[in-house]
């Protein structure tokens, strides 16, 4: 078995004193911007790109990857603890984890939590060893009209199956294309849309935009809120844990199926707020302690949470085989990757053979090491929420507006970034998504230069998207999922379940 | 929050829908014009560098169009307070001094202008029973700052602008030597 082996040699690269201590140190770094208000899994990834330059790739993507499993393992503690989510996806880890907190049961909801989050992201990580050369070798055959139909498929797949209007989704992807169209044209090499402004040269990086939306845009919602940080108190002991994970074998089966709804969402670009969100729904509806949802029911806390790590971790799946990423931290890491100088798609597993299997397997180990440093840091991260807001917020804002800087050495990024904390407070107000932004912002260039060459093959004919079945499949699959909203809406009203369904939603 | 005056609506959801949506409409437009610059049409090597960029800008503001449109459909519901005076006072009692701060940067540096900052937000912190000591704002602010000079400059390598002031330290701790 050849990926057996190929993990195998992954596994004796990263399993040296210093990649490991890289893992802990990104697990921590990962832990506290998970948990503070206004820092996130895409920001802390973008703040510490600058810092990655001087490494190799391989010491890189570890410290970033697990970062971000930090950062999904840090959100679920303010959620249980606080009531606050650390991050949009573990927003439905709040309806069952704070009142099992409440009821004093904080420990099991957060042993189960993490232990839940485990399972979850190491299927995400077998999906990824098994498929990902597969997919890879398939998507060699590739050329530009199929790439560009991938594409397609990923941004129509984000329109039609958001939860926000599908038309604010279409103007957030749509700046974020703005975006990476401004600067140098990477085919001609003319400069477009800099207006003339020296500052506009070098283009509006992603990382900018990532923190001001992320970062300051979190700050100002927060403060709106005017949230005070009252916690319950957790004390995690062994016996705890022992007894927790005796009790999780019997909800094997809502395990099972939050992994697979994890996974699924995680490989097309669903990411893991729909994912934990979709888990909990489902789990809700089909429990034997249905009316106990939301009142403190630990299967409410073990279903978002394993779908929420199952998504974060096969969201790399698409990544890394085709380019592109299934959530915003996985598209702030695909932009990463390209700064490094790597080329994320099916060529990464032929050229980069040691980076992606050193990955693959510090995702294993990243994981483990996560679960281990996360149950015996929650009180450390817990107290950490209870600094004054009025010292942890300018700290937040210097540290954001640092990383803005470090990107270019440019103050004018730190205005930008500036600008996009407003654009980004009045975007949640209103329910604009961000994530779309961010992945048209990474992927905008390699998207374009898929569709100019396509146009080139077909002397400009729309045609050559349905020149063959697989290409015509696939853009006939986005626009199916571009006309989602509509097709399933007439299917509904066809059938007058919208009726029903809105009594059942009144009486819920 | 029971206070009438701080719950008084200062505008309304529809207001602001409208002009974010205006907002996007004109970058739509901007980056039409823009790409019609570059030429949108076809040239001798394929397509022009503005041919992708003009149907994003189109995209862009049409969408907005539409959302601008769906606004005043729903122009009745859409009247709820968007946010009240309090929320908005708090908003701004923190984004106003984020702007001073960002402009202050290119004048005194990061380090400085972080110190400040962070010592300011301390301070007028007069929510808590017991304000901060000077003692306490003095060594957050500058443990903050020198900490960043440690990670990011010394240890990452990643050079921040000092400004006039960090460059007058450097200077004198050269000459000390």
């Amino acid at each position: 078995m050849s990926e057996f082996d190929s993990l195998l040699q992954g596994m004796n690269l990263i399993l040296t004193p210093g990649h490991i201590g890289l893992m802990v140190v990104g697990v921590l770094l990962g832990i506290l911007v998970g948990v503070l208000p206004g820092l996130g899994a895409p920001n802390g990834v973008a703040l510490l790109l600058p810092i990655t330059f001087t490494m190799s790739p391989v010491s890189a993507i570890i410290l970033l990857s697990c970062m971000y499993w930090g950062a999904l393992f840090g959100g679920s503690i303010t959620s249980i603890l606080f009531n606050i989510p650390g991050e949009p996806s573990s927003v439905a880890t709040t309806f069952d984890g704070y009142p099992m907190a409440r009821e004093g049961r904080a420990a099991e909801a957060l042993t189960a939590a993490f232990s839940s989050a485990l399972i979850g992201a190491l299927a995400g990580v077998l999906l990824l060893t098994f498929l990902s050369t597969r997919i890879a070798e398939f998507a060699m055959t590739f050329s530009s009209p199929e790439f560009f139909a991938v594409y397609l498929l990923a941004f129509c797949t984000f329109i039609g199956m958001s939860k926000n209007p599908p038309l604010k989704t279409v103007v957030a992807m749509m700046i974020g294309f703005a975006m990476a169209a401004v600067g140098m044209d990477t085919v001609s090499g003319n400069l477009r849309l800099t207006f003339d402004q020296p500052a506009l040269m070098t283009g509006i990086s992603f990382e900018v935009a990532v923190i001001g939306l992320f970062g300051i845009g979190e700050i100002l919602c927060t403060v709106e809120e005017g949230l005070v940080f009252r916690g319950e108190h957790a004390r995690i002991t062994p016996m705890v844990i022992l007894r927790t994970w005796a009790k999780l074998p019997r909800y094997w089966f809502t395990i099972l199926r939050s992994t697979i709804v994890g996974c699924w969402m995680g490989v097309t670009p669903g990411g893991p707020t729909a994912a934990s969100f979709m888990s909990y729904s489902i789990a809700r509806r089909f429990s034997k302690n249905r009316d106990n949802f939301g009142k403190g029911e630990i299967e409410g806390v073990i279903a978002p949470e394993t779908a929420d790590h199952a998504a974060g971790t096969s969201a790399l799946l698409p990544m890394l085989t085709l380019g592109i990423p299934g959530s915003a931290t996985a598209a702030v890491m695909l932009g990463g990757l390209m700064i490094w100088g790597l080329h994320p798609g099916p060529t990464l597993f032929a050229e980069q053979h040691d980076f992606v299997w050193g990955l693959i397997a510090s995702m294993y180990l990243g994981n483990v090491v996560s679960l281990l440093v996360v149950l015996a840091t929650v009180p450390l991260f817990a107290s950490i929420l209870r600094i004054p807001f009025s010292i942890i917020a300018p700290i937040i804002i210097m540290v954001c507006a640092i990383g803005a800087y470090s990107v270019h050495n440019s103050m004018f990024d730190v205005m930008l970034m500036l600008g996009f904390g407003a654009l980004g407070y009045l975007f949640k107000k209103l329910g604009y998504p961000i994530a779309p932004l961010v992945l048209a912002a990474v992927l905008g260039d390699k998207a374009e230069d898929a569709f100019r060459q396509s146009m080139l093959f077909s002397d400009g004919q729309l045609g050559i998207f349905w020149s063959n079945p697989l290409v015509g499949s696939l853009t006939t699959a986005a626009l199916l999922m571009l006309f989602w909203p509509l097709i399933s809406g007439s299917i509904k009203a066809a059938f007058g379940w919208r009726a029903r369904h809105s009594i059942k939603a009144k009486t819920l | 929050m029971s206070n009438s005056s701080h719950s008084a609506s200062l505008i309304g959801t529809r207001w602001v829908e409208l002009g974010l949506a205006l907002f996007t409409f004109v970058l739509g437009a901007v980056v039409m014009s823009g790409s019609v610059e570059q030429g949108i049409g076809w040239g001798d090597a394929g397509p022009e560098p503005g041919y992708f960029p003009f149907y994003i800008g189109l995209l862009l503001a049409s969408a907005s169009l539409a959302n601008g449109v769906l606004t005043i459909i729903r122009w009745k519901p859409l009247s709820i307070s968007f946010v009240s005076r309090g929320e908005f006072r708090q908003v701004l009692s923190v984004f106003i001094p984020i702007a001073l701060f960002v402009c202050a940067m290119p004048f005194t540096g990061i380090y400085l202008a972080s110190a400040v900052f962070i010592a300011w937000f301390m301070w007028r912190d007069k929510v808590r029973a017991k304000p901060y000591g000077l003692l306490m704002i003095a060594s957050i602010s500058i443990g903050a700052v020198l900490a960043s000079y440690l990670i990011f400059d010394l240890w990452f390598k990643v050079p921040l602008d000092a400004g006039p002031l960090g460059d007058l330290i450097a200077t004198a701790w050269r000459s000390l030597k």
